[in-house]
């Protein structure tokens, strides 16, 4: 369990982020959507504790971050760290042993290649391949079906089934809603630094359409195509 | 045409007036008003360079290796290819043979104020040569590291310098062929200079961040690995040296201790104004640390106690 209680982050004068209060349970999927530059991925780093911000966050396991796998919306890769020393890093980091990398490469990733020259896709595949072999009870995935193949694409979201199997807590953020629909229990909408709904799985047809109207409205007549 | 010729000459301009904004945002962005930065360099330079020569005979053919080192940087392929696509093949030469020259150009006015002219001419010659290369700094061949095993420093350090690992080999050869015991710990020295260099730059937060770790705790594990694998490098060097000079076993004895501490001071300096990069305060200690190495007793239980308050909001 993960709950956070009034959390607030300003940069500056800029208030990005409004008394968030909402609960993550174990065992669940959480999404998170919202329009870009609506506060997701610093909400998503103030969770973790990778910035400062006001307010509580109170974990089952304490303290939280030695518990939580965060997938960064573009994970930054050193230039000279082949795929496997990226895992073996990751894993060292938790004191976790991990001798059989090889086999537990499940996206076939060429773990003997610099990481820094992968593709995107390979990129974020790699960064979760770490997180996973960390053996996290939480986790945090920001955009993580971005930039992946189709067929990384499934088996990420049955990567998030069998969390949710295994008693996880897994918090997401994606711009596409299918996605979301596919693996969450519940999802947040977040705006202007708020969340202004939330919604479980048997009213995520109404907030998709209510996102598409809300966000669509007259933008495409404006184009003047039709 | 006489729009495009004009505009062939503005640019080279402009990215020279550019490069000395940057150049002052750098300085004031680390605290220094910039004309006292220039003024400090101009002083620093000849002062080094004196006490260079002064130190050991070698000095002119490292004078050069230095000059030339400062501008193989500026060789790399994507910023030449940056370069080529702003200015074209002609400005792209144009701007690289200037940015070598004034590169080199303290260099070679201080070796022909020594009428050390050959050296002098060789650097000039050189480093406009160097210019019209690229070198492709993310080449996909993994050099094969003994570090594999506790990324990230020393993998990632030992592929980017290995080839200055051969050269204080080689320098501790010449060092016993020439019964020269002041060069092999030159050569040792070098080794820990360069492991220093690994922990000059902040890493990513991300990479302090998944530590589950202590602050403490995690300047300690860095400390371990980084004494363990500095130790291994510079070990060829103190077994031939022990082997041909046993009589000086106390000074090489002496020489590892002295290495580890700069060392240790390096990173507990690294993560004190951490995720900020080493500042002007660090860099003042590091300088009389070297020319007084026992103030390092005091400064690394100092920096550590810093380096922990820094890193304590990542890992509480």
């Amino acid at each position: 369990m993960i709950e956070v209680r009034n959390l607030s982050k300003k940069y500056g004068s800029k208030e990005v982020l409004k008394n968030i209060n909402v609960k993550f349970d174990k065992g669940k999927v959480y999404g998170i959507v919202g329009e870009n530059g609506a506060g997701k991925t610093t909400l998503l780093r103030c969770i973790a504790g990778l910035e400062s911000c006001d307010g509580e966050i109170i974990s089952g396991l304490q303290p939280l971050k030695n518990h939580l796998g965060l997938l960064l919306t573009e994970p930054f890769f050193f230039s000279k760290i082949t795929g496997m020393e990226y895992i073996r890093l990751l894993c060292n980091a938790r004191n976790i042993k991990n001798d059989d990398i090889g086999s537990r490469n499940i996206f076939d990733l060429p773990l003997d290649q610099y990481a820094s020259v992968y593709s995107t896709g390979m990129k974020k595949k790699l960064a979760i391949t770490a997180i996973l072999l960390q053996r996290n009870e939480y986790f945090i995935l920001d955009e993580p079906f971005n930039g992946v193949d189709i067929q990384s694409n499934i088996l990420i979201t049955e990567i998030i089934h069998k969390l949710r199997e295994l008693n996880k807590t897994v918090i997401l953020s994606s711009h596409v809603f299918s996605t979301l629909s596919d693996t969450c229990d519940e999802i947040h909408m977040l705006s202007n630094g708020e969340f202004i709904e939330s919604v479980t799985k048997e009213n995520f047809q109404a907030l998709e359409a209510k996102m598409r109207k809300v966000m669509i409205g007259d933008k495409i007549e404006k184009l003047g195509m039709i | 045409m006489a729009n495009r010729s004009s505009a062939a000459k503005i640019p080279v301009k402009e990215y020279f007036d550019l490069q000395y904004k940057m150049t002052n945002r750098k300085l004031e962005e680390a605290g220094i008003r910039p004309l006292l930065g220039y003024l400090v360099l101009a002083l620093i330079f000849p002062a080094f360079s004196y006490y260079l020569f002064y130190k050991t005979e070698f000095a002119e053919p490292i004078y050069v290796v230095v000059g030339l080192t400062l501008v193989g940087k500026l060789s790399e392929i994507r910023r030449n290819d940056f370069l080529k696509l702003c200015f074209g093949n002609n400005g792209r030469n144009k701007i690289r043979i200037i940015e070598n020259l004034i590169m080199v150009l303290p260099f070679i006015i201080f070796l022909s104020c020594r009428f050390m002219l050959l050296s002098a001419l060789t650097l000039t010659v050189a480093a406009t040569l160097l210019s019209l290369l690229n070198f492709r700094a993310t080449f996909n061949f993994v050099i094969p590291t003994p570090f594999h095993k506790r990324p990230f420093e020393f993998p990632m350090g030992f592929r980017n310098t290995f080839f200055l690992f051969l050269g204080a080999y080689g320098l501790t050869c010449i060092a016993v062929s020439a019964d020269n015991f002041n060069l092999g710990i030159f050569a040792m020295l070098l080794v820990f200079a360069v492991a220093m260099s690994y922990f000059n730059k902040p890493e990513n937060e991300y990479f302090v961040w998944i530590y589950g770790l202590t602050a403490r705790w995690f300047l300690l594990e860095k400390i371990k690995t980084a004494i363990l694998y500095s130790t291994i490098l510079a070990l060829p060097v103190a077994i031939i040296l022990g082997i041909y000079y046993p009589q000086n076993l106390a000074a090489i004895v002496a020489f590892l201790l002295i290495g580890w501490a700069f060392l240790t001071f390096m990173i507990v300096s690294k993560y004190a104004s951490y995720p900020d990069e080493l500042n002007i305060t660090q860099s003042v200690f590091l300088a009389l640390s070297i020319s007084f190495p026992p103030m390092l007793i005091a400064l690394i239980p100092y920096l550590f106690h810093k380096s922990e308050k820094r890193l304590s909001s990542l890992l509480p």
